[in-house]
């Protein structure tokens, strides 16, 4: 076990010990393996920069020795696939996937596994610079390591200048919550590198959490098929007020490119302010006529394709006009009633409600007040528009969360 | 037509801000000293600087474009350690002088309405830490910038104040150079104020923050150059303002009373009140936004755990720097006695000082073919470039040299 920093600028020996020159780099090959190999050493002897390869490594720690005394002086040339430890890593943010964090590399550790070198792990410890900083004589001095494991640790393409083939499975480790606070705190490139590598409702978990800036800039950047498919994937609220904040001709053409159905709903959620309950609402809940059984209405339940989540109650609507509201039943009553029991025996009826254009944080009091879980939006005919549950609710009363996060506008 | 013309006003922002902030309480006074002790005589360095402004931001913005990178970020990745903790260093030194020189304009300002500055001061810095940790900072920040506009009246007062318009163009094209250190030590405050540091790093880490990309970097030029054009037409007509009329009395800018007084052609009477807002607006603009921008300069390079809603558990470095750095600028600017006009041009001589550190690093990152491309300096702007350094480095030797040889007089 051993740390780049020890090896780079230390000389490099043939067989019998002659100079040939000095480590300028390690070069690494990234792959599939969960500790990506050493394939060989950038060499420089005074103005010239040649390839080892790691076939003629006999030892690395502490300087390098190599198996013959004679080496090809090819001029070393960038290759696909490859990543130089020094220029590449050391020094570059890296994402934490257990410590969900974006890190700096202050040092890489390397060892030596069935006879090949491998990157094991990268220090991030600040100590790990004072050791660099310093006279190398001293540098032993400086106890204390943070070693992130490689197989931890999430490397960015982007860093390098070359064509690099990296996995990006670990990502789906990271709740979006964290991926969107990664998002965030990363370069718009970066971040639209981790964005790419995400499945499509993974990317639209993770971008609802994204600040607005951000989240628009990443929309208009990438592919507008993939845009339109993760705007489809995100709750409508949160697509509406994604759309709103892009250019007037994109969202056009995004909403247009969207299944006519989540675009729809989208549409419908447009016509009212931000901050007003219709845009926070729901429009996916479900909703069963008056003269349904409580036994008929779990039944739809268990036949639906797309069950809302969360499910908190069913919708009781009028028969010979279905848009009409009569009351509600909840989840609890459905599943505790009789099966052969009516709906409306045991649905509530008078409950409060609210209107699209009330202020969304009216539906929030609304929610606290009656201790509710969710309250219908109602427009003047009392017909059933969507709901504001709790959740959407927190979000306009905590506002705070949500504004903390765009705090890194001046960085 | 309109079609053309929209991403270019829509681009306008970060270069016209940045250039802006360049007119903070630092700047007002350099600039007013300038014209309240030598006239016209430095107008030409004005406009020259003023070039030299757009060619470093020009080539901050042009970093941040085509790398998607902040600037700490970029050092960190492309120099050594050791070169990194220098220029960092350095970058550290001088926003810590400007912090101090925001709250020195916070006391000034306080001054001039007749409250002491040992509660002002100390009420600032608590206002804007909590504003900042809050998270309630971007709603205060535009009034505070609509407040620092006041001093778009000097270009009001300037033409009232009837100057020698002959006398202005002359010491508009006339370079003049005097070899006595105040001169010189003004001209550098005049550099270091105008192209202070954290300008650049503001441009480029904006660009970076909106993803500009190559393909639409020329809107982002065009806002450097109006930012330049905007920010250096004020900063000429404060000169113009105080030389026409503190300079014929004999007044030196030795208080902030002094400088508002170059306010009264237009102002009259409320040129004391009209100046302590204008003053006040910059400084408490750019007290908590240094702080927070050195912050996370320095968390960004050294790979600290960042953001103002992190908890002091989860971020002790990131809070602990960013409330440091308030404390230490209230603390410096309360000191009993300071002499506040001369600390403010002392900030700057310090900046222009440091500042051939931070331009020689971004010299070196922007002709860096494996970061920039194609996209680096054309041959010829690299000469403008390279001078420019040259030119500012040779002033800040200068400078030292004399203030030496001044020592054994």
């Amino acid at each position: 076990m051993f740390f780049l920093t020890s090896i780079v600028d230390r000389p490099v020996e043939g067989k019998a010990g002659e100079p040939i020159g000095r480590i300028e780099d390690v070069i690494v090959r990234m792959g599939d393996d969960r500790y990506p190999p050493i394939s060989g050493l950038v060499v420089r002897d005074r103005r010239r920069r040649f390839f080892v390869s790691s076939h003629l490594l006999q030892k690395l720690n502490g300087s390098a020795r190599l198996s013959s005394s004679t080496v090809d002086l090819q001029p070393f040339a960038r290759r696909a696939g490859e990543v130089l430890l020094r220029r590449d890593v050391l020094d570059h943010q890296l994402i934490d996937i257990t410590g969900r964090r974006i890190v700096r590399v202050n040092d890489v550790q390397l060892t030596e596994i069935e006879g090949g070198y491998r990157v094991v792990g990268v220090d991030i410890s600040p100590q790990a610079l004072l050791r660099r900083l310093g006279p190398r004589a001293l540098a032993g001095r400086v106890a204390g390591r943070q070693i992130v494991d490689w197989a931890d640790v999430q490397y960015l393409a982007s860093t390098a200048p070359v064509q690099l083939k990296v996995s990006y499975d670990r990502l789906a480790e990271l709740h979006p919550v964290d991926l969107a606070r990664i998002v965030d705190a990363l370069s718009y490139r970066e971040s639209a590198e981790i964005v790419a590598a995400l499945d499509e409702e993974t990317a639209a978990e993770t971008l609802e959490e994204v600040s607005d800036e951000r989240l628009a800039d990443l929309l208009e950047g990438m592919d507008q098929e993939r845009a339109a498919d993760i705007l489809e994937e995100m709750a409508p609220g949160a697509a509406a007020d994604a759309l709103e904040d892009l250019d007037e001709e994109v969202a056009e053409q995004l909403l247009a490119r969207m299944e006519p159905e989540e675009a729809a709903d989208v549409q419908a959620l447009l016509e009212y302010d931000e901050d007003s309950a219709g845009r926070i609402m729901t429009t996916d809940f479900v909703r069963v006529l008056e003269n349904t059984t409580v036994g008929e209405g779990l039944a739809l339940i268990r036949s639906l394709e797309e069950v809302p989540d969360p499910l908190l109650a069913v919708y009781v609507v009028a028969l010979e006009d279905p848009g009409t509201l009569r009351g509600l039943v909840r989840l609890r009553t459905l599943i505790l009633s009789d099966p052969a029991t009516p709906v409306t025996e045991v649905m509530d009826e008078d409950l409060p409600s609210v209107g699209p254009e009330d202020r969304a944080e009216s539906a929030a009091h609304i929610l606290a007040e009656y201790n509710l879980l969710a309250v219908p939006v109602l427009d003047e005919e009392r017909h059933l528009l969507g709901i504001v549950t709790v959740d959407d609710a927190l979000a306009v009363l905590l506002p705070e969360i949500w504004q903390r996060r765009g705090g890194r506008t001046f960085a | 037509m309109r079609k053309r013309l929209w991403p270019y006003l829509l681009a306008l922002g970060p270069g016209l801000l940045a250039a802006s902030a360049g007119n903070d309480a630092g700047g007002i006074a350099t600039y007013a000293s300038a014209g309240a002790s030598y006239g016209y005589e430095l107008l030409w360095a004005l406009v020259l600087v003023s070039i030299f402004v757009y060619v470093v931001q020009e080539m901050s913005t042009r970093l941040g474009a085509v790398t998607g990178k902040g600037f700490s970020d970029l050092v960190r990745e492309t120099f050594t350690l050791r070169q990194t903790t220098l220029i960092l260093l350095t970058l550290l030194i001088a926003n810590v002088g400007i912090i101090v020189s925001e709250f020195i304009g916070i006391a000034a300002a306080s001054e001039l309405f007749g409250v002491s500055r040992y509660i002002a001061v100390p009420l600032a810095a608590v206002f804007v830490w909590v504003l900042v940790t809050r998270g309630s900072y971007g709603w205060v920040e535009r009034i505070f910038l609509v407040l620092s506009l006041v001093f778009f009246a000097y270009i009001g007062a300037a033409f009232l104040a009837k100057p020698n318009w002959g006398a202005v163009a002359v010491g508009t094209f006339q370079p003049h150079l005097r070899m006595d250190a105040g001169y010189f030590s003004l001209l550098i405050a005049l550099i270091g104020t105008t192209i202070s540091p954290y300008m650049q790093l503001y441009a480029q880490s904006s660009v970076v923050e909106k993803g500009v990309t190559v393909e639409d970097y020329r809107y982002t030029r065009f806002d450097v150059i109006v930012g330049t054009v905007f920010s250096g037409a004020v900063a000429v007509f404060i000169l113009i303002a105080t030389a026409a009329t503190l300079f014929p009395k004999g007044i030196r800018v030795d208080t902030a009373a002094a400088a508002a007084r170059a306010l009264e052609p237009i102002a009259g009477h409320y040129s004391g009140v009209l100046f302590a807002l204008g003053l006040l607006g910059a400084s408490l603009l750019a007290a908590g936004v240094l702080p927070l921008a050195t912050t996370y300069m320095l968390s960004e390079a050294l790979g600290f755990e960042r953001g103002v809603s992190r908890s002091w558990a989860e971020a002790p470095i990131f809070m602990g720097t960013f409330t440091g750095l308030i404390v230490l600028g209230a603390a410096i600017a309360l000191i009993p006695g300071l002499p506040l006009i001369q600390v403010l041009v002392g900030v700057y001589v310090l900046n222009g000082l440091l500042l051939p550190v931070e331009l020689f690093a971004i010299l070196r990152l922007v002709n860096d073919p494996e970061i920039m491309g194609n996209q680096v300096n054309g041959k010829l702007y690299n000469l403008i470039a390279w001078g420019i350094a040259l030119v500012v480095s040779a002033l800040s030797l200068a400078l030292i040299v004399m203030t030496v040889v001044g020592w054994f007089k």
